[in-house]
């Protein structure tokens, strides 16, 4: 079962390369049954556990379901949006403008996805480093699909830097692979978690040091993330949706996972400390830039490292109560943030431009888009009653509980700052007067994009006051592998 | 295992292991794109050697095959798909350019190399019954940070792309010294995935060569906060 | 005979060894490098002849000049004789001077020579004089800091910075020939006897062109019984920084382990024959290359300083 998750994409792959015309639909075709396919393994996750699968060399455990679920639904609406975006957007083009790669968008999309699916569905870590890796790799033609100058500038940024981490990264994944091999534990998160009480402090810390500067330069920690607007602002907004939404969290998700073996350790001391700073760290400068970008994609990027930072220091502040808000924000922050790039995305093609102060009034242009905009900027910004409102809010509570009261109001001053820099941000795009660019004859507002739109803005709104009970019972049990109580 | 033959093989290792540095240094400051290939190969064969020296030592077929696999790779298919990368700009004479000055950069690499023995010290104190740890995990994390520091200064793509290489060759420099059972789906995986990355790049530069008429990625500031 | 005067007998044959054969090593030099160029060459003599001419010409010394132009080749020609008497040239047991000074004082003698030369070039007021000091001096200041590291790290192995005792620390086996920090003091200090010795990378000994001379404008106006003195000086001192680098550093085989005159008289050819290679390397070397421009020598020079502080970073470190 769990193998035909990654079959399909890569039969899907395939496929796209055969008909051009039909490889959307196609794409999305794969998508769906994927998104079926991780519903129904969660499913069974939540009721009993890990489940394997292939020999082995597959696992899937609550975390990495959770996870999973947000990839595929992602995915899904991604692949939707894709297909009227991209056509409306090469309507827009000009004669001087060099031929997108829509040809190989299709591929490239599929294997993308692939690349992030196999992520918390491998069990060996070194597979998982190079699924990850294989992530920017597949990634790069996406982000360059303007072919532009901007864009490979862009794309290049990307690579260099997401390599460059995966490169340390690397190194930090063969010295626990050694560590964990010595005790003669299997490779997998369960054989760290077993090994990790035995090993010498300098085996696990020395690795996740590794980890926390190679998979931050990929997860957007200041101050690595200089690649992360600029690939934001020159990728479509459906690769973004994927990108901000699920990719950058991927490495996320690996510092997170190895944070219960440190906890276990008893040679290493505090190690929440290295999650709350380099956590602060991140949201500090990102609520500072979010102040002053000029390019609307470039916001929402902002905030994707501003989430980062957040996730990353309510894992530090979980260590003395629970990891409840973590989890909750990881999953909130994914098909939020795809939908803020949808509405963005759609706002571009009404404006033809991303710098914010060249545009306003998309209210009155274009309704549906400009709601969209300021629900989505709301949301992400943690206003309830969206689903960032309760993990923020669960997360600060946690961190007062545990009396990490420095850190905890830190970060709450910080999250105030974002919000009224997003806010503020969103209102001079969405209010005033409809400002009409000279000659720019904005194209019809591709259907499926819309139903995409749709669609992402379902889990915004209900999960924000109604989480069905199997997934409830996930998100605790996830809770439970970063090492709080339920 | 003789002691006599033991203290052989860990010389032959450090002697390789010293030639492995100083091609990573070469690779930070060489200026002309051929210079710095050249470099890279002789690096990757560093790395091979020492995989033969430490899989005789240890007796080991595994590390045989890893000796192998990286000379396949590294010595042989990334040089290839780097040439291939460069196309005609390999045979440019043009300098390189750096954005320190050459003795600055050379200083900071000794800096560095000695922040990266700092720092992996401890882990080499806490593992025993691994002899050549002390020699292979210092050079190869001095190798990834020289790696990291070229992707940093220079400001030449096909560089860049060989200091990206040069981190990935010090991971493995490190960890062939302590890891010598990695299972074979990870191994064969990792062969196939660092060619596969070196010309998903290569193709990046590429592109970058066709449609901004250099490959010097490190004049291209369009993508600024201010614009 | 008692052990002083063996000492000393074995003293005068390692400065007449010096002496003898260090015009034939720089004829040998030049021949290889024209037949590496597809030329003949001039006669492996030729340097001899060349002495022998100049200590037959008569010598023009300009009115202005001091004492100091008179002294310098005096200097320039002493200083490696001294130097030789320090160094394990032919014996690896040392000799009656080796405690007199270690390699820090072979490289103060060795860089006085070169001070008054670059203070007689002053001294003329020929205008190209001057002008080959300030460079001279230049890649002196540059290649001094690594050429201390590089006794330092040399010290730092055998305990001592007495050369006879570092050779021995050296030859006791094969495995510690293979030590980085060792690999890495035997590329830095080739480095280095390049740049002091005004070989290609650095400077071009067979340049003809005062202006892009570094070093050898030094000489320009000396004649006569000077000028022998200069040349016959330079090939001394070339012999002496191979002295250093083969028999201290790369190979510490082939010489005499006792005192005894034919041991000492059998290690002469021993030694010529692995300066000979050495040559070859040289000459190769040297064909391959193109002169440095005249601001990328100070990268040259920081090249050789960052190995020797690996070196001496492996070696604080431990690892080998």
């Amino acid at each position: 079962m769990l193998v035909l998750i990654l079959v399909i994409p890569a039969v899907v792959a395939l496929l796209t390369l055969a008909s051009r015309r039909l490889a959307p639909w196609l794409t999305l075709a794969g998508m769906l049954i994927g998104l079926g396919l991780a519903i129904v393994n969660a499913l069974r996750v939540a009721h009993g556990g890990i489940i394997h699968g292939a020999y082995g060399t597959l696992s899937l455990d609550p975390l990495g379901a959770l996870y999973l679920l947000v990839v595929a639904f992602v995915g899904v609406t991604a692949a939707l949006y894709g297909i009227g975006y991209l056509t409306a957007r090469m309507a827009e083009l000009t004669e001087d403008d060099p031929p997108p790669r829509y040809r190989q968008y299709f591929p490239l999309f599929n294997l993308f996805l692939l690349s992030i699916m196999a992520v918390p569905l491998a069990s060996n870590l070194a597979v998982i480093w190079i699924a990850i890796e294989l992530t920017t790799v597949f990634s790069a033609f996406l982000v360059a699909y303007d072919d532009g100058r901007q864009a490979l500038e862009a794309a290049w940024k990307y690579v260099a830097l997401t390599s460059m981490g995966a490169m340390i990264a690397l190194l930090g994944v063969l010295i626990l692979y050694y560590g964990i091999n010595h005790q003669g534990q299997p490779i997998t998160w369960q054989g760290l978690q077993q090994a990790a009480p035995h090993l010498p402090a300098a085996v696990l810390l020395i690795p996740f040091v590794l980890w926390l500067i190679g998979f931050g330069a990929k997860t957007g920690l200041v101050p690595l993330h200089t690649w992360l607007p600029d690939a934001h602002s020159q990728a479509p907004a459906s690769v973004c949706a994927v990108l901000s939404g699920v990719e950058v969290s991927a490495a996320l998700y690996m510092l997170l996972r190895i944070y219960p073996a440190l906890v276990a350790n008893p040679g290493i001391v505090n190690p929440e400390i290295w999650y709350l700073v380099a956590g602060l760290i991140t949201v500090a400068t990102s609520a500072f830039l979010l102040l002053q970008v000029h390019d609307y994609k470039r916001l929402f990027a902002y905030s994707t490292i501003e989430h980062m930072g957040i996730i990353l220091a309510a894992c530090g502040l979980g260590a003395g109560g629970h990891q409840l808000g973590t989890v909750y924000q990881l999953f909130a922050h994914a098909f939020t943030k795809s939908f803020c790039f949808y509405a963005a995305g759609l706002a571009t093609l009404v404006f033809g431009t991303q710098k914010i102060a060249a545009v306003g009034g998309l209210l009155g242009r274009a309704p549906v888009v400009g709601w969209a905009l300021l629900l989505g900027a709301i949301a992400i910004a943690g206003a309830p009653p969206f689903a960032l409102f309760i993990s923020e809010f669960e997360i600060l509570r946690t961190g007062f509980a545990a009396g990490q009261y420095a850190a905890t109001g830190v970060l709450t001053t910080l999250i105030v700052l974002a919000f009224v820099a997003i806010v503020y941000q969103a209102g001079r795009i969405v209010f005033g007067e409809p400002v009409v660019a000279d000659g720019y004859q904005p194209p019809p507002l591709p259907k499926t994009s819309m139903v995409a739109l749709a669609i992402a803005f379902v889990p915004v709104l209900v999960f924000g006051f109604y989480l069905p009970p199997p997934l409830m019972s996930l998100v605790h049990q996830a809770a439970l592998i970063l090492g709080g109580p339920t | 295992m003789m002691p006599a033959s033991f203290d052989i093989a860990y010389a032959l290792d450090g002697f390789f292991a010293a030639f492995f540095v100083l091609f990573s240094v070469g690779i930070v400051v060489a200026r002309q794109m051929r210079g710095a290939l050249f470099l890279f190969v002789l690096h990757a064969l560093a790395l091979t050697a020492s995989a033969i020296v430490l899989a005789i030592a240890l007796d080991s077929p595994h590390l045989g095959w890893v000796a192998l696999i990286t000379f396949s790779t590294k010595a042989i298919a990334v040089p290839l798909v780097l040439r291939w990368a460069a196309g005609r700009k390999l045979h440019e004479r043009r300098e390189v350019d750096h954005v320190l000055t050459i003795t600055f950069s050379l200083l900071i690499a000794a800096v560095l190399a000695l922040i990266a023995w700092v720092t992996i010290e401890p882990l080499v104190q806490a593992i025993p019954g691994r002899p050549f740890a002390a020699i292979n995990l210092p050079t190869g994390l001095i190798a990834i940070f020289f790696g990291a520091f070229t992707v940093t200064v220079r400001r030449e793509a096909m560089v860049q792309l060989m200091g990206l290489l040069v981190m990935e060759s010090g991971a493995f420099f490190a960890s062939i010294s302590i890891v010598n059972d990695l299972s074979v789906i990870a191994e064969i995986s990792a062969a196939v995935d660092v060619p596969i990355a070196a010309m998903v790049i290569g193709l990046l530069i590429r592109n970058i060569n066709r449609v901004a008429g250099s490959t010097r990625v490190g004049h291209m500031a369009d993508l600024k906060e201010h614009n | 005979m008692s052990p002083t005067v063996t000492h000393l007998v074995v003293n005068l044959i390692q400065v007449a060894f010096l002496l003898v054969f260090a015009p034939l090593l720089k004829g040998v030099l030049e021949r290889l490098e024209e037949i590496i160029q597809g030329k003949r060459g001039p006669s492996v003599f030729q340097p001899y002849r060349d002495i022998y001419k100049l200590f037959g010409k008569d010598e023009i010394v300009s009115q202005d000049s001091t004492w100091v132009f008179r002294f310098a080749p005096i200097i320039h020609f002493v200083m490696p004789i001294f130097v030789v008497l320090l160094i394990p040239a032919l014996t690896t047991m040392p000799l009656f001077f080796a405690f007199m000074g270690d390699m820090l004082s072979v490289g103060f003698y060795l860089s006085l020579g070169g001070f008054f030369i670059a203070l007689a070039a002053l001294d003329t007021g020929n205008v190209y004089g001057p002008v080959g000091a300030s460079r001279s001096r230049m890649v002196g200041f540059l290649s001094e800091p690594a050429a201390i590291l590089v006794y330092f790290t040399l010290s730092y192995v055998a305990n001592s910075t007495i050369p006879y005792v570092v050779t021995a620390s050296w030859a006791q086996s094969w495995a510690s020939m293979l030590e980085p920090a060792h690999l890495l003091v035997v590329i830095a200090f080739f480095l280095l006897i390049l740049a002091d010795e005004g070989r290609i990378p650095v400077d071009s000994p067979s340049g003809k062109v005062e202006i892009a001379m570094i070093g050898h404008s030094n000489y320009l106006e000396y004649s006569g019984t000077s000028a022998a003195l200069i040349k016959w000086g330079g090939a001394l001192k070339l012999m002496v920084l191979m002295i250093i680098f083969l028999n201290v550093l790369v190979t510490p085989w082939g010489l005499a382990s006792t005192l005894h005159w034919a041991d000492v008289l059998w290690a002469i050819p021993k030694v010529l024959a692995k300066m000979f290679i050495f040559l070859v390397a040289l000459a190769v070397i040297e064909s391959s290359l193109a002169k440095l421009r005249l601001f990328r020598i100070g990268e040259y020079l920081a090249a050789a300083f960052v190995i020797c502080l690996f070196a001496m970073g492996v070696r604080l470190v431990g690892i080998a």
